[in-house]
């Protein structure tokens, strides 16, 4: 792999992604249940992580990897809901725009703010009325059945 | 003769990383597609030998593609292309039928060895 050419791709690509999904937030400030701007948010993020890991920026895949995880939870839910979802989502993109900066400047991201990471790991609250989800944070099933698979 | 393969991913990134990784491994990289409606539209045009499937993509997602593709041919041969935390959808496209999956960041030799060993098993 051509680092340079592919640290190029990644800039382009990633900064085509964070305005997508810059309109995204926008919009879901309107209705944070618009579905397609979820699922857009939720794919840039996915993609993001697969650039990030592959051309070893973790703190760029790690912090990807927690909005997928809690953009997934939100979608099954519905919308993004809560008082703190979309600042979360304002923060996730603005720190996500700051590594992307950063490799543009210097060759690579910055560590993600602890804070930030913590908040996204945090589960979200049950749905009224319903037992909340068991966690299985790290797909420890699937994998099972996974391996089994195979 | 090379085998044929049809790269599916919205990332550009991606579509680039996975022919330069098989081309010079002596696949033919005959099409690529960035969505999972022109996944389905490409399969039917090119009829490659195998598909590699991106799970997370605009307008259908991989496994509904992987499920349309397989509907048109049943002998069709799909590769999913997954990332860390995705292994839930993973086991879900290996029951709707596909035949592998290679997981992201990719190691080069892990893809070639998983896109022979479907096209072997094709034989």
């Amino acid at each position: 792999m051509d680092p340079v050419k592919y640290r190029n791709l990644f800039l382009e690509e990633a900064t085509e992604h964070l305005a997508e999904m810059s309109r995204a937030l926008l919009e879901l400030e309107k209705d944070p249940r618009a579905r397609e701007a979820i699922d857009l948010v939720f794919r840039m993020v996915h993609s993001l992580k697969g650039m990030g890991a592959s051309l070893g920026y973790d703190a760029v895949s790690e912090l990807s990897h927690r909005l997928e995880d809690r953009l997934g939870a939100w979608r099954a839910r519905g919308g993004i809901d809560g008082p703190d979802g979309l600042p979360l989502l304002f923060r996730g993109l603005e720190s996500l725009e700051r590594m992307v900066a950063a490799v543009r400047a210097s060759g690579g991201p910055p560590p993600p703010d602890p804070e930030l990471l913590a908040a996204l790991d945090a589960a979200p609250e049950p749905v009224a009325g319903g037992a909340p989800e068991p966690r299985d944070p790290e797909g420890l099933a699937a994998k099972k059945a996974l391996a089994r698979a195979r | 003769m090379a085998s044929r393969i049809l790269v599916a991913d919205d990332a550009r990134f991606m579509r680039q990383l996975i022919r330069e990784i098989i081309e010079p491994e002596g696949f033919e990289v005959v099409g690529e597609a960035a969505d999972g409606r022109a996944v389905v539209e490409e399969f039917s045009r090119l009829q490659p030998d195998v598909v590699t499937m991106d799970i997370v993509m605009p307008k259908r997602s991989g496994i509904d593609a992987v499920k349309e593709i397989l509907a048109l041919d049943p002998t069709a041969k799909i590769v999913m292309v997954s990332a860390l935390g995705q292994e839930a959808l993973v086991m879900e496209a290996l029951q709707a039928g596909a035949a592998d999956y290679v997981v992201k960041p990719f190691k080069p030799d892990a893809v070639v060895a998983t896109l022979r060993k479907v096209i072997e098993k094709e034989q």
